[in-house]
């Protein structure tokens, strides 16, 4: 265990080094490799595309059809008694409408009041999605491209058809059922031995580095020296060393990171009891959650944490921790963190400072979101950019990089989500179509603004309906499929 | 639902753009809430930057304020160079109860003012905040005296949560910014632009040429 754990422990400041001195590129190399420490995250994100064999298998299948019975509200049930965003609803019931100087930072939720008025056809339209896609998770071999399809048009809340829908997206579940037991063991005693061996408390850490010290210590033959040479086996390692190598160097960062990644998390959906507040739900959320982002950052160290990875971690771990499969809400926070990786192994380079300027960095993908712009709405795309000069770095930083999780409520976050990650192309590409349509969708809007207004308006989206927004999104114009090939 | 702000645009004698610069964490959009909206409550992390405006008559003046809240993690310090560009005020915020807030100001944020700061007479204010924590407090007001001092800034103590000295951050900053003449004169030169056609608005004070 010892070994283990110096050596994984040699192998982070390797890599520290080796960013600090080389390259951004080649700090995004190492950041690929480390991103496939667990083992089933080597397979890349298009392979998903390979296997797609029929057959049939019930397995699970009761599962599946028992969620036919439960109504969709039943995975609400993790939230106040009505459903999301209780505190800020009632904000807004006040229909104080915010003035010009008081805009609030509010994501409203869109769609508010068609949500009660569900008519008997939606209802039925429900059930038969729900049980398609039940159908779908029950094949022996699950036909990914036909998921892809079912699945882009909105997955079913409540049970745990979403949940397991998003592991076979990402891939973390292989299509052949028979294999996902296997699979799902190995991730998940995995993801426990890394965090053996990378989340020691720093204590423990101590004590086995003291062992280790005064192992070495009682060889030291002369008792007179013994002061001096105690001296100078700690050199590098007491807590006011400046070396870099130092364990108690690393123990401080690592204290900086946590405390940074608590700090987010108290603020993660602050009006959402699942994450936030004091009840013993929360709190155990957010110890996973911290540990998933801590491991994130330890098995990366070029990236390390940046904030916004707990709001891309959120729905992930929502919808894993209330999978109606007890094994699979038990073992979310392994689950959460191998899809954390898949989801972010084709974007993690927009967390990454170095790399802004690169042909994989932000800056980049910002450009790309231009040209889709440009190439399906010039008028619009000239307003914007010549007119009113607002830079896409202003709103679309957040819009791409936190893929979408600040601008809409919850729920239509794992709607928006069900489409990214059912696109046969990668969530990418897809997110790019979103956000363009996003601006398509408000262009009228858009195009009587001013700089201020504009701006505004884009940091904080106003209401639109989700499935119309995703409609654009998918009828974007062809001729921009170029875009794909530099994904 | 959201405020059709362009619409009914008030006429305004200057246009200011202020900058929050600060750690993560210390308060920076909750301070900046608790001023345009009379409001606290808890924000998600800012990625990348928020932009707000507000409207206020301060010495006699019709002020037109288009605020910048930046990110404080260091990944978005890229990001948030260029929008110092043409700003007549920065705030820098940090957190009474946690020192290492405070120790990055003269670290880092001030560097960074000298760095990116386009006009020599920017006005800088120091702004100590979660003064309602008054028993986790870790940094003396005495020390955010003599740190102002140092680097000739205003300075105040104030809680986002509480609302006290909030009002007071902002206008101790625009009246300072008021009284002198060259960060007056790029106000104006904004409102002229302004008030004639809305052409390019704000083109001086609140966009950047980055990218």
């Amino acid at each position: 265990m010892n070994e283990t754990f110096s050596s994984s422990l040699s192998n982070f400041h390797g890599t520290v080094r080796a960013h600090q001195l080389g390259t951004a590129l080649s700090s995004a190399v190492m950041l690929k490799g480390k991103l496939k420490l667990p083992e089933a995250a080597r397979r890349a994100f298009p392979d998903r595309l390979g296997s797609l064999v029929m057959g049939f298998d019930d397995k699970d299948d009761e599962n599946g059809r028992s969620d036919l019975v439960f109504g969709s509200g039943e995975e609400l049930e993790t939230f106040q008694p009505n459903g999301f965003g209780l505190d800020r609803e009632s904000d807004e019931d006040e229909d104080h409408k915010p003035s010009d100087d008081s805009d609030r930072r509010i994501r409203q939720r869109s769609d508010k009041d068609g949500a009660s008025s569900v008519s008997a056809s939606e209802i039925i339209a429900a059930d038969e999605k729900r049980s398609d896609i039940a159908f779908e998770l029950s094949q022996k071999e699950i036909n990914l491209e036909k998921l892809q399809r079912l699945a882009s048009l909105g997955l079913p809340d409540g049970g745990g058809l979403r949940a397991t829908a998003w592991k076979l997206l990402l891939g973390y579940l292989p299509a052949s059922r028979n294999l996902w037991e296997k699979e799902l063991t190995e991730n998940r005693l995995k993801y426990a031995k890394l965090k053996e061996e990378l989340l020691l408390s720093p204590a423990e850490y101590a004590r086995r580095k003291t062992e280790a010290l005064d192992a070495m210590e009682q060889d030291v033959d002369s008792p007179a020296d013994g002061p001096l040479t105690r001296h100078e086996i700690s050199q590098e390692d007491h807590p006011l060393s400046l070396g870099k190598a130092s364990a108690w160097h690393k123990y401080f960062q690592d204290t900086e990171i946590a405390e940074q990644i608590d700090r987010d998390l108290q603020r993660t959906h602050p009006d959402l009891k699942f994450f936030s507040g004091d009840s013993s739900l929360s709190r155990k959320n957010r110890e996973a959650m911290r540990s998933i982002l801590l491991l994130f950052a330890k098995l990366n160290p070029a990236i390390r944490y940046v904030q916004g990875m707990n709001e891309v971690l959120a729905p992930i771990y929502y919808i894993f921790s209330t999978d109606t499969d007890e094994q699979n809400a038990a073992n979310a926070e392994a689950d959460s963190f191998c899809c954390f990786v898949r989801l972010l192994s084709d974007s993690v380079d927009h967390f990454c400072q170095q790399l802004d300027n690169s042909s994989v960095g932000i800056h980049s993908t910002l450009s790309r979101l231009v040209e889709l712009l440009k190439a399906n709405d010039e008028e619009l795309w000239r307003h914007l950019e010549f007119t009113t000069k607002v830079n896409p770095q202003f709103y679309a930083f957040r819009w791409i990089t936190l893929l979408l999780t600040q601008e809409f409520n919850f729920h239509s976050i794992m709607r928006i989500w069900d489409t990214l990650l059912s696109n046969p192309f990668g969530v990418q590409e897809m997110l790019l179509r979103v956000c363009c349509a996003m601006l398509l969708c408000i262009k009228s809007r858009l195009l009587s603004g001013d700089f201020a207004a504009n701006l505004k308006l884009l940091q904080h989206y106003p209401e639109i309906n989700i499935e119309h927004l995703l409609q654009v999104a998918q009828d974007l114009s062809p001729d921009t499929s170029s875009f794909r090939l530099s994904m | 639902m959201l405020p059709d702000s362009s619409s009914s645009q008030p006429e305004f004698d200057y246009l200011f753009k202020l900058l929050l610069i600060g750690d993560s964490g210390v308060g920076k959009s909750t301070l900046l809430l608790s001023f345009t909206s009379n409001t606290f409550e808890d924000l998600s992390p800012t990625i990348g930057v928020d932009f707000k405006v507000k409207h206020v008559n301060i010495g006699g003046k019709k002020l037109k304020l288009a605020i910048w809240d930046t990110a404080g993690q260091e990944r978005f310090r890229t990001l948030t160079s260029s929008y110092y560009r043409g700003a007549q005020g920065v705030i820098m915020v940090y957190d009474v109860t946690r020192r290492e807030t405070f120790t990055n100001l003269s670290d880092i944020w001030a560097k960074e003012i000298d760095l990116y700061s386009t006009n020599q007479d920017c006005i800088k204010m120091l702004v100590g905040n979660k003064v309602d924590k008054e028993s986790e407090r870790v940094v003396t007001k005495k020390e955010g005296i003599d740190f102002a001092r140092e680097y000739g800034c205003l300075f105040l103590e104030c809680s986002a949560k509480t609302r006290v000295n909030v009002e007071q951050c902002f206008e101790e900053l625009v009246l300072k910014i008021l009284e002198t003449p060259s960060l007056l004169a790029e106000g104006s030169s904004g409102v002229r632009k302004n008030i004639f056609k809305q052409k390019p608005p704000e083109s001086d004070a609140a966009t950047s040429g980055c990218c």
